[in-house]
């Protein structure tokens, strides 16, 4: 009886905690989704009335579909060029190290700080940019990157990207570490150039990590927020705007808390479909230990 | 003469990608140095200042009240990240080497938890500080930070514990060590390790926070330093040079506790492969 | 025994001189109207030592945003907010979120602080939630040395302004800087086209959601906006820019006019201040008489303020000659008070106007319901952006009118 009880005493503070401040306002959230309140007088329950809104709402549809950029946009980036970045780094030349930490440099800093510096990375008239774009003559080039709405949200992800493919190269670093030497000793005996290597020896011993390391993008894509938020404020005109920053715009800008709630839920269900992909992995790695 | 070429183009391939990555941290840094008239004559950003002024960060850390808010967010932080090591590792603890009804179940519920958007939190979690009275104090901030961090913290530590061979949990117990026993004199010195990891990890994104911050805190004088920064922003918007003095500032610590830990930190993130 | 009688002794000390705190929630976080609310404070601190005042300030944006959350609380953590009269307060007034300030004017009378004019603004159903500090005109905003440079005299009419931006254009100068990253600063636009063309009454029921957006009449207004919008005479990439960062280039002699309220003599350099004058927006229709925008800026006490008491009598502060005239002074706004003067030549200038015109508005953002406010300032950079759009923008715009007033 006793034994059985220490498994839960262990849990009872954390889970608490937890229960206070996490799962309990996820509950809070779905139940708002079904009502109409802005948050100050007295809710009332439509029933499925914002969810039918929503998807007659051009605004939220265009910030789903930025969501699909931004996945796009990281997996087709951040996987290869994280990869490249981890390959070509893991040779340990004198001062890899050092090559190393400067990349990862972004990930210590908060959104706040990116997002201010980018934009001036990215500014239409001084930005570097299109000063350089200038330089070397391709003027036409020049874009106002932040705030021509066609443009905009590649210029966010872009943005991110500074510290998403630092953070792949290092997912994949690790999973480098796992790469048999021997069968890579062992193609290049048998005459193996450099590509045949990677393809048919390196990729496939990857497997495991480029799983990891697409889901984790895909799920880090669907939370976008805080470059967003930092940088344009999902404008000019919602154009820049993601599911998350739509939220937040209409819970707290536009006083519509039930529709708020009803946006984050439908991102919770598409969210919740790769967390449920990364678990299993997790849990089927496991089993194989 | 194969092996000197693929030297070289190590590299001048690192160097490139380093010089491409430094160009924001080096756009920052120029800004913060130049005064008024150079930015707005010039317009450029691309330059070193023609005069290099000190005065910008004079400003920020005043006008930002960053000696305050260092203070607090040094604070939140140490305490957040005490808090939920120390939690983390109890249900941790049962979840690695417990076998009991609910155990998957529980773990799900950290594992989601740790992925969920955050914004539906947000609501709910104003008005319960509001009502319990931990709006406005350190301590609420800090709570908040404790629980949303516990399921990535439980999750990351139950995979670094299951991974020790269950042998030595078995000899302790037929021994007639108890439960509490094992966790604080077997396991805990064991994930050591993971739990340096986890601390730098914590300690960078906890430190970074913005939107917690804002919506938890109100008075100016426990304000975080993210929140320093942007009311700087706020107040002088068109003053880039502060403003990129200000991100400085407030990138420093930050910054510095990467570099020096920066294999836990790099651990951390491999160990746990999922936030960012 | 003895521990104990200090013990008590202690205590009601701490009580008796314990200072009752009032805490201020406030958006002025540029410099110098920040200045000038502490200064003000710990002028209030002096005569009325048994209080603490605590200012807390956020930047503008996100004071907007955490207001209602403050409001809505079940447990208040604010005395006393800065706003906005209007419409914006009046929402929350008609939720019951803030109270009547009527015990301000205890033995004395509205009339004996403020100009009956002001009076509707400042109450919902017949009592007044809102202490007006400082009101301000909006006008065209130019540097004297740059139009004497080119010779350039203030336009009166809507022909002579389009000459005055193609002389500023052929010059190698932006004709009109503008920032929308926020999108406020296009609404000021919108207001006083329709001021213009529409007239007041009509810009009123509009912005009470009573007219239909698809009205033939308000899409004259857009036919004039897109004059200048064609001919290329605004900022370009206006919408990366802040309104401040906007104003830089107008203070730089890099643009020539900015349509911006009287605050933005807050954010000019020293240098350029007294270069900065402003002229009545041009008159478009000799039939429409001039209207203008002047918003006023004040104080509300939240429903769950734990010390109205105290925020009483703080406002009852912020009500009186002596405070509003330093105020006014500090930034050269005019005051709400009566028996306050234009508190400089310039401010001398805007009084005049206002005077001159045959009523105001207070601001788009202001008059309309919050809702409407957001979706319709994010179609007029819609149409800044692509002219071409308005038709389907405004049937847009028409339809959330309909779901938001449900009418």
């Amino acid at each position: 009886m006793r034994k059985k009880l220490t498994p839960y005493l262990f849990l009872a503070g954390p889970l608490t905690l937890y229960s206070i401040w996490v799962i309990y306002p996820i509950f809070r959230t779905f139940l708002v989704s079904f009502t109409r309140w802005d948050g100050m007088t007295k809710s009332r329950f439509v029933g499925w009335e914002n969810f039918v809104r929503l998807f007659n709402d051009r605004y939220f549809i265009l910030s789903l579909l930025n969501n699909l950029k931004w996945m796009i946009g990281f997996v087709i980036l951040s996987i290869p060029l994280g990869l490249l970045f981890a390959m070509l780094m893991d040779q340990k030349y004198p001062g890899h190290k050092v090559y190393k930490s400067l990349v990862y440099l972004p990930m210590a800093l908060s959104f706040v700080v990116i997002g201010q510096i980018w934009s001036w990375v990215l500014e239409p008239s001084g930005g570097v940019v299109n000063a350089f774009l200038r330089w070397i003559g391709l003027e036409g080039l020049a874009k106002p990157w932040l705030s021509d709405p066609k443009i905009v949200t590649y210029s966010l992800i872009w943005a991110a990207l500074w510290r998403q493919i630092p953070y792949a190269m290092v997912l994949f670093l690790a999973g480098l570490q796992s790469v048999d030497k021997e069968h890579v000793e062992a193609a290049i005996v048998d005459g193996a150039n450099a590509f045949q290597r990677f393809w048919y020896v390196i990729l496939p011993e990857l497997r495991p990590a480029i799983v990891i390391t697409i889901t984790v993008n895909i799920i880090d894509s669907l939370r976008a927020f805080d470059i967003v938020f930092v940088m344009t404020r999902g404008g000019p005109y919602y154009s820049s705007s993601v599911m998350a920053n739509y939220m937040y715009i209409q819970a707290f800008h536009n006083y519509r808390m039930g529709y708020g709630a009803s946006i984050a839920v439908i991102q919770f269900l598409i969210t919740l479909g790769f967390i449920l992909i990364y678990v299993l992995n997790v849990l089927k790695r496991e089993e194989r230990l | 003469m194969k092996k000197t070429f693929r030297a070289t183009l190590f590299y001048v391939l690192c160097t490139l990608i380093v010089v491409l990555w430094m160009v924001p941290f080096v756009v920052a840094f120029f800004t913060a140095f130049k005064t008024m008239d150079e930015i707005f004559m010039l317009r450029n950003f691309w330059s070193p200042p023609k005069t290099w002024t000190f005065e910008n960060f004079k400003i920020a850390w005043i006008e930002g009240r960053m000696a305050r808010y260092f203070i607090n967010t040094a604070i939140v932080t140490a305490v957040s990240v005490a808090g939920t090591l120390l939690l983390s590792s109890l249900s941790a603890y049962a979840l690695a080497w417990y076998e009991f009804k609910l155990r998957t179940t529980i773990l799900m519920i950290f594992v989601s938890g740790m992925l969920i958007p955050f914004q539906m939190l947000l609501i709910p979690v104003y008005r319960f500080s509001v009502v319990t009275g931990l709006y406005d104090t350190l301590i609420g901030v800090i709570l908040f930070h404790v629980a949303f961090q516990l399921g990535f913290c439980t999750f990351f530590l139950r995979n670094f514990m299951v991974t020790i061979p269950s042998s030595l949990f078995d000899a302790a117990r037929i021994d007639g060590a108890g439960a509490f026993r094992i966790y604080s004199k077997i396991i805990m010195p064991l994930v050591k390790p993971a739990v340096a990891a986890l601390s730098i990890l914590e300690f960078t994104w906890i430190w970074n926070d913005y939107l917690w911050s804002l919506i938890l805190l109100q008075s100016d004088a426990k304000k975080t330093v993210t929140i320093g920064l942007t009311t700087l922003q706020g107040q002088w918007i068109s003053s880039w040079n502060v403003i990129a003095a200000g991100a400085l500032l407030a990138a420093t610590v930050p910054v510095i506790v990467f570099l020096i830990f920066q294999r836990y930190f790099i651990q951390g993130l491999t160990l746990g492969s999922i936030k960012g | 025994m003895k521990k104990f009688v200090v013990l008590v002794l202690v205590t009601i000390m701490v009580f008796v001189f314990a200072k009752e705190r009032i805490v201020i929630n406030s958006y002025m976080s540029d410099p110098a109207p920040r200045k000038a609310l502490a200064e003000l404070v710990e002028i209030f601190q002096q005569k009325y030592p048994e209080y603490e005042v605590v200012v807390n300030t956020f930047a503008h944006e996100d004071f907007k945003v955490l207001l209602r959350t403050w409001l809505a609380s079940p447990k208040g953590t604010a005395d006393v907010v800065t706003w906005f009269a209007g419409e914006r307060m009046r929402y929350f007034a008609e939720m019951g979120l803030i109270v009547p300030v009527e015990e301000v004017f205890e033995g004395a009378k509205w009339e004996d602080y403020f100009p009956e004019a002001f009076r509707s603004t400042c109450s919902y159903k017949d009592k007044i939630y809102f202490i007006p500090q400082s009101w301000y005109w909006w006008g065209v905003y130019y540097r004297k040395s740059v139009f004497e440079k080119f010779g350039i005299k203030e336009p009166k009419t809507w022909d002579d302004f389009l000459q005055v931006c193609e002389t500023l254009k052929k010059n190698g100068i932006v004709p009109i800087t503008i920032g929308t990253k926020f999108p406020w600063t296009a609404a000021g636009w919108f207001d006083i086209l329709n001021l213009r063309i529409n007239g007041l009454d009509y810009h009123i029921a509009l912005t009470a959601g009573e007219v239909p957006y698809t009205d033939p009449k308000l899409l004259k207004v857009f036919e004039y906006w897109r004059q200048i919008i064609d001919k290329g005479y605004l900022l370009p990439n206006h919408t990366a820019y802040e309104w401040q960062e906007a104003a830089t280039f107008l203070f730089r002699g890099q643009a020539g006019m900015y349509y911006m309220g009287q605050f933005i003599k807050d954010v000019a350099p020293a240098e350029v201040k007294d270069d900065l004058d402003f002229f009545r927006f041009p008159i478009i229709d000799p039939a429409v008489a001039p209207y203008e925008e002047t918003p006023i800026d004040g104080f509300m006490i939240p429903a769950n303020a734990p010390n109205k008491k105290g925020a009483i009598v703080f406002l009852r502060f912020i009500a009186s000659k002596e405070a509003q005239e330093k105020f006014a002074k500090d930034l050269g706004r005019l005051a709400a008070n009566v028996e306050v003067a234009p508190p400089d030549a310039h401010a001398k200038k805007g009084l005049d106007m206002i005077l001159a015109s045959a009523g105001v508005a207070q601001f788009y953002d202001r008059d309309t319901n919050p809702e409407m406010a957001e979706v319709g300032m994010n179609a007029f950079i819609e149409f800044m952006q692509n002219p071409d759009r308005i038709n389907d923008i405004l049937k847009r715009l028409e339809a959330e009118r309909k779901r938001i007033y449900g009418k």
